[in-house]
């Protein structure tokens, strides 16, 4: 089993990183790495078991994912992987906002676990916590984080 | 119950400041209240049970702590208040130091619930979550070289 932890300062308050990035189907509107998505059968984005059915930027294939947690208490998603041009399987991720009390920023963490079923297991960490995980914070930053 | 959470970044990998302040005798090295501290009977300080006693430096008041729940793996400690000139009850408190992987720094947590037996709650809420809580943080970013 492989595991990824990536975590970073937001420097925005957690209300403002959470209505962001707890929209399910809401990925390429901010992420640069993915392109139009939907949720599959026409459900609302917050009903946990919906699935989110995505693009990779460019052509790079179509990714389905299974929403298994969605916590407004906790600021946490889970989800699983149904379907991706990505050799794991048994992958669950899981992303989980922390308040700063001390400043008023976030804390971003996100993880996941899965089995790498060929290749490099080093370019598939890559991809997940540098192309997807570590970007998503970026962008966070770019998006909401205050001007210095 | 009364609810107190504060965090903060340190600036210090979350090895690092575990290492620091995961020895449950440790207060006086590192947080500016505490002015000396030993544990009872001689245990070990990573003893889950032992009871640290301790002085403010402020007035000398004596508390007693006991430890509930020491994780290496989680890097986080929790401990009750067994006798404080504070007036609180039943108050139980957890510490957590995570990793910032962007940066290598560290995401410390402190929380604490408990009851408050004398004075308005906010006081002792307030005096909990900024002059024991984000104090220490603070000092531990002094220490570790940062703002």
């Amino acid at each position: 089993m492989t595991k990824v932890f990536v975590s970073a300062v937001i420097d925005a308050p957690i209300g403002a990183v959470w209505a962001k990035m707890r929209d399910f189907n809401g990925l390429p509107d901010w992420h640069p790495r993915f392109s139009r998505s939907h949720i599959e059968g026409g459900l609302r984005s917050d009903t946990i078991g919906c699935i989110r059915n995505f693009d990779i930027a460019g052509g790079a294939g179509t990714i389905r994912e299974r929403l298994l947690t969605l916590s407004d208490v906790d600021y946490t998603m889970t989800y699983t992987i149904l379907d991706a041009p990505l050799p794991v399987e048994n992958y669950v991720a899981t992303l989980k906002l922390y308040p700063i009390t001390v400043g008023d920023q976030t804390l971003g963490t996100w993880s996941a676990e899965f089995k790498v079923t060929r290749g490099r297991e080093e370019d598939v960490v890559d991809a997940v916590a540098n192309g997807t995980f570590g970007k998503a914070f970026e962008v966070m930053n770019e998006l909401l984080g205050r001007k210095r | 119950m009364a609810k107190v959470y504060r965090s903060a970044v340190i600036a210090a990998p979350a090895d690092t400041v575990w290492a620091y302040v995961r020895d449950f005798n440790a207060l006086p090295k590192w947080h500016p209240a505490i002015a000396a501290s030993e544990i009872e009977g001689g245990l070990p300080a990573d003893r889950v049970g032992c009871v640290r006693r301790f002085t403010l430096k402020s007035d000398g008041g004596l508390l007693r702590e006991q430890l509930l729940a020491l994780s290496d793996v989680e890097r986080t400690y929790t401990y009750n208040i067994l006798v404080s000139p504070m007036p609180v009850a039943n108050y139980v408190a957890t510490m957590r130091f995570t990793p910032i992987t962007r940066g290598n720094l560290t995401f410390a947590e402190w929380r604490a619930e408990f009851d408050v037996t004398e004075g308005p709650e906010i006081d002792t809420v307030l005096d909990i979550g900024d002059n024991v809580f984000v104090a220490g943080f603070a000092a531990l970013n002094s220490h570790f070289g940062s703002k």
